[in-house]
């Protein structure tokens, strides 16, 4: 064994120290960016940037009404991102998103035969706890289908593979419902589906907060061990792990992330996908840091798309989906050229 | 080192193990000393990754215990278990970007606390273990940059992070280049002497194996066949047998060490031999006899199987002169006189485990005929088996077949030490 060369480890320990102080301040001025997007998002209307007259009776209401979309936005955004992230890591599949996996469609399922069964305060209580059952059912099913005629652990691509196939169940289903649905029930249906960040009732606000919260602390509780199963299954099992424990638990709480958003917001894709990349590109893959800072930038990015979408066109809303692909798609090729060594080598 | 007054670090009792269908492991005994550095030896697909698997209990036995330091691993907690027993596995991949120093970090994930804040503990191990390794001045890199032998020294380092009192390594020295490979087997021997660390090591290099090594454990389908010093393992014929080739073992006069070597004798031989020998065989029985004997360097021909056969397809892929008949016919007599000829081109004839009916029974005559010519002729062992035959004629054909002069076969290996012993003769 070669002796250490003292220099060579004093060196090391200054680049070290630099490229921390280089991290902290590409973090501070993530945060400075989060904040004035936010801001932004705030005082984008119709008519272009501006504080809303707060004297007056309307220019409050829109201020308001304007803070509870940011709010729906960040549950969402926070919720599918950091739902993106786990689905990645357990796979270790730079493909795997709720989407992928049926998980948002078996969610999707629930919700809307939550919406055509009945109105009324039950209905907004009970929605995002049907998403959540449907859509653990649905994840059990992909697992099962997946893992049929392998020794236990199904392969990753058998478990994307019949995630895409139930998930296109899930929709067609969908569909038939909508098909033979009332009006009424159509019309409630179609317009949850295409995603939209109007508020839902105080209740179901409140209930999807405490979910959101708790599933958020749980994952990142997991997060170290989620680093560990980067390696694979089986080393995390060699360094002491209860590996297939924490994958099942890792996997709830992803589902139960996905089934807030979908029961909060309808069905909005492209957040799960891609702001966990760009997080991991900018900040690195360790996902102590990953877990909270994906959840903040997924929300971010869903509250300033959702202001493009209400502004854009105003007064018609566009689809806040549609601008989720449309602004998100390019940026996250820019940052992917640019970064990839940096986030996921495949 | 006086390792018989140590504790038992590793102990398999009567351990069977596999798979859902597939028992891999079968009733395996043995059991490591602390401080002992074993090579665990074996032809591929004999067992030494699910033996490895099952005593890092990533697979629970079908019956019998594996015991570390005298506690059931089963009932280890897992926690517990990192820190008795590290595993570096063959290749360990990265699919997302971590540096080499978030890498080895894994190694403590068991031990930190639950928020997964290093203690200093952690980093002195971690910073340790790489020191041990050489890795220091890679901590920044990012692990899936780093040539295959600077991945394996940290995953060796994440490995030494847990502080395990056993290491495993499964093959994973294997593809190293020699520097990197000397390099890895000096940090294992320090370790093994400094720290009286357990070493048990899935080796290729019988060689390189044998000059380290405490004690050899020789595997063969499933099952242990011996356990002894290099000296007591490493004997020619059990690996011949074991490894299904021509190995020979010699001990350099000045250091001891052991030296096993196989393929170069058998290349040389290959461009001067011209012999020739027939093959009765077909149902794809003849082609593992055509690949070894065209190895050995023997010029081969076959005959008489039907078209179609998977003998035949073999035998035009290789190159080998063979009678054909029909696809499904019974052997005519026109091929069997072309057959003839062959044979009495042939110095030898070899007869495969081929099964018989009565559409190739026919063939025995052409052994018979080679015998009668006085010519060697080898017969598959265990006919009786394979005897489709009204009234059991093949294996009444071949009971008189060795009455006259055939020999029986068994393993591959005995059969070409038959053949060359004939051939010297």
């Amino acid at each position: 064994m070669k002796p250490i060369k003292r220099s060579a480890v004093c060196a090391d320990n200054s680049f070290t120290t630099q490229s921390r102080s280089r991290a902290a301040l590409r973090m501070l001025l993530f945060f400075v960016a989060l904040m004035a997007l936010l801001a932004l998002s705030m005082l984008l209307g119709p008519s272009g940037i501006g504080i809303p007259d707060m004297e007056s009776p309307s220019g409050s209401a829109i201020l308001s009404l304007r803070f509870s979309r940011l709010l729906m936005g960040m549950m969402t955004g926070a919720a599918l991102s950091a739902s993106g992230v786990v689905f990645q890591a357990l796979l270790r599949n730079p493909l795997a998103e709720p989407y992928v996996l049926g998980v948002s469609g078996g969610a999707g399922l629930g919700a809307t035969l939550t919406i055509l069964a009945g109105t009324g305060v039950l209905a907004s209580f009970s929605l995002p706890v049907v998403a959540f059952l449907s859509a653990v059912v649905t994840l059990m099913m992909v697992y099962g289908i997946a893992s049929q005629g392998t020794s236990g652990q199904p392969s990753v691509y058998s478990l994307i593979l019949s995630g895409v196939i139930v998930s296109s169940i899930c929709s067609s289903i969908i569909m038939f419902l909508v098909s033979t649905a009332s009006v009424e029930g159509m019309h409630n249906v179609i317009w949850w589906m295409l995603g939209s960040l109007q508020p839902v009732s105080a209740g179901q606000q409140l209930l999807s907060a405490a979910l959101l919260f708790g599933a958020l602390a749980g994952i990142w509780l997991l997060s170290p061990r989620l680093n560990a199963l980067a390696l694979g299954r089986e080393m995390a099992h060699y360094q002491g792990l209860h590996a297939d424990l924490v994958i099942v638990i890792g996997l709830l709480f992803a589902t139960l992330l996905a089934a807030i958003a979908v029961s909060l917001s309808g069905m909005i894709g492209f957040v799960g996908l891609i702001v966990p990349h760009v997080m991991r590109a900018i900040f690195g893959p360790d996902h102590r840091k990953l877990v909270p800072l994906a959840a903040l930038g997924g929300g971010v990015f869903l509250v300033v798309c959702d202001a493009v979408a209400r502004t854009l066109l105003a007064p018609v809303e566009i689809p806040v989906g549609v601008v989720t692909a449309l602004a998100g798609g390019p940026f996250f090729l820019i940052i992917l050229q640019r970064r990839m060594k940096q986030a996921w080598i495949a | 080192m006086d390792s018989m007054m140590q504790p038992d670090a590793m102990t398999f009792r009567n351990v069977s193990a596999g798979y859902k269908q597939r028992k891999v492991l079968d009733n395996v005994s043995f059991s490591v000393k602390e401080g002992e550095f074993v090579s665990l030896i074996g032809p591929n697909g004999c067992g030494k990754s699910t033996l490895l698997k099952t005593a890092a209990a990533l697979l629970k036995p079908l019956s019998g215990k594996v015991e570390l330091f005298g506690q059931d691993v089963q009932h280890i907690k897992p926690a517990l278990r990192a820190s008795l027993l590290g595993v570096v596995p063959q290749k360990i991949e990265s699919p997302m970007a971590f540096t080499v120093d978030q890498i080895v970090m894994n190694g403590r994930i068991s031990s930190m606390g639950r928020w997964g804040t290093p203690s200093s503990v952690d980093h002195d191990l971690v910073e340790r273990s790489m020191i041990y390794t050489d890795v220091l001045d890679l901590r920044e890199r990012f692990f899936t940059e780093l040539s295959g032998g600077e991945q394996q020294r940290v995953a060796l380092a994440m490995v030494l992070a847990q502080d395990p009192k056993i290491i495993m390594l499964d093959e994973s020295i294997s593809h190293l280049d020699i520097n990197h490979r000397q390099e890895v087997l000096q940090i294992l021997m320090n370790l093994n002497r400094e720290k009286q660390m357990t070493i048990l090591l899935v080796s290729h290099d019988l060689t390189l194996s044998a000059g380290i090594s405490d004690r050899f454990l020789l595997m063969e389908a499933g099952s242990l066949v011996k356990a002894g010093t290099p000296v007591e393992v490493l004997e020619p014929e059990v690996l011949s047998r074991v490894y299904n080739c021509e190995l020979h073992v010699q001990q350099d006069p000045y250091t001891g060490y052991l030296q096993v070597t196989g393929a170069i004798d058998s290349l040389r031989r290959r461009q001067k031999l011209n012999r020739s020998v027939h093959v009765i065989a077909g149902g794809g029985s003849g082609i593992e006899l055509y690949r070894r004997l065209l190895i050995e360097g023997y010029d081969v021909t076959t005959g008489v199987l039907n078209r179609l056969d998977s003998d035949a397809e073999a035998a035009r892929a290789l190159n080998i002169p063979a009678v054909l008949e029909q696809p499904f016919s019974p052997v005519g007599s026109d091929a069997i006189a072309q057959a003839l000829k062959m044979v009495a081109d042939a110095d030898a004839v070899i007869l495969s485990q081929v099964p018989f009916g009565s559409g190739n029974l026919v063939n025995l005559t052409l052994a018979e005929a080679a015998l009668n010519s006085g010519k060697p002729v080898f017969l598959a062992d265990g006919i009786a088996t394979r005897d489709y035959t009204d009234g059991k004629a093949a294996l009444a054909f071949s009971t008189r077949l060795m009455q006259i002069g055939a020999k029986a076969w068994h393993s591959m290996s005995e059969l070409m030490t038959q053949l060359q012993l004939k051939q010297n003769r």
